[in-house]
């Protein structure tokens, strides 16, 4: 942890996480296209989620849907990591101690975890089920998870500011 | 009563008051906002993707836009009443700000667009490649949406 620490002090004090950090503009304009980003990448995950659920867009394929928005959500997600990964230059040594920080690296890691599984013991079957209006419960729990856990994410990212 | 005075109404209101005063009340509707802004933003790119004929070609774009209607509607509503709650936490100052005024403006012509020409542009592209039309009507809609975002974003900042 303590090799951790030395790391995130050493970007903070580099010039470029020191020239970010002290910019006027070009650290807002990140967060701008990180939020941006974030709402591409759960905004489309959402659409997926929803429609296993059963909410959204019942008439159309399970598959089809997942085929339309995922390579949205990975647009969505690789600008959000370059972006993040700017802001947390600027400002590693606070990010390091930031308890809503943490929680958010902890929610993204299980948002990970819960799309691993999706994809390989859920998604793989999607073709017996695609048609069905409300997807099978299996289905339908890792969607809840998604929601709840990219909402958290959402949640102790706008948390970042306020410790 | 002049449309000042209802923003310095809204900003003495009891909800003025719990936002000005509460520890966490503006961070969590923050948040709240946020979350809208997600499902919103998902559900404006799905329905203006099939009519840019980028997404879901095979189905008729009236489908799609009937099938996030509700979603669409309802984030939106979640992101206007917790944006009144922001509001009222500093109106006097949102009334003379000129993002604020400027997303106002970019969001009332993105509800109308909305439910009129973008709505006849859903009805025309049946399947298969949209033509023209549709698709400009796609770009108005996306750009008038990312404006509102953008403007909101400037609020904070200007």
């Amino acid at each position: 942890m303590l090799f951790l620490q030395h790391f995130c002090e050493m970007l903070y004090q580099s010039s470029f996480g020191t020239m970010l950090r002290e910019s006027n503009n070009a650290f807002s304009v990140i967060e701008s296209i990180h939020v941006l980003s974030i709402t591409l990448l759960v905004g489309t995950i959402a659409i997926l989620d929803l429609r296993m659920i059963g909410l959204i867009l019942r008439s159309v394929s399970v598959r089809r849907v997942a085929r339309s928005v995922l390579p949205l959500s990975w647009s969505g997600f690789a600008v959000s990591v370059a972006s993040g990964f700017l802001l947390f230059w600027a400002e590693a040594a606070k990010m390091y101690v930031n308890p809503s920080f943490r929680t958010k690296l902890v929610l993204l890691v299980l948002a990970g975890f819960n799309a691993l599984i999706f994809h390989t013991a859920v998604y793989s079957h999607a073709q017996e089920w695609e048609q069905q209006h409300i997807s099978p419960w299996q289905a339908r729990v890792t969607a809840i998870a998604s929601l709840t856990l990219w909402g958290g994410v959402i949640v102790a990212g706008r948390a970042i500011a306020y410790f | 009563m002049s449309l000042q005075d209802w923003f310095i109404a809204l900003s003495r209101s009891p909800l003025g008051h719990a936002m000005q005063t509460s520890r966490w009340g503006f961070a969590i509707v923050e948040m709240v906002h946020l979350l809208g802004l997600a499902l919103l933003g998902g559900s404006v790119l799905i329905v203006d993707l099939r009519l840019l004929g980028v997404i879901l070609k095979g189905e008729p774009a009236i489908m799609i836009g009937r099938g996030v209607n509700r979603l669409l509607l309802g984030s939106l509503t979640v992101m206007v009443l917790s944006g009144i709650a922001l509001l009222s936490e500093e109106a006097g100052k949102c009334y003379y700000s000129p993002a604020f005024r400027c997303k106002m403006a970019l969001l009332a012509a993105a509800v109308v667009f909305y439910f009129t020409l973008h709505r006849q542009a859903l009805l025309r592209v049946q399947s298969g490649k949209p033509t023209l039309w549709p698709r400009f009507a796609a770009v108005i809609s996306l750009l008038l949406w990312l404006g509102v975002g953008v403007a909101g974003r400037a609020i904070g900042l200007l």
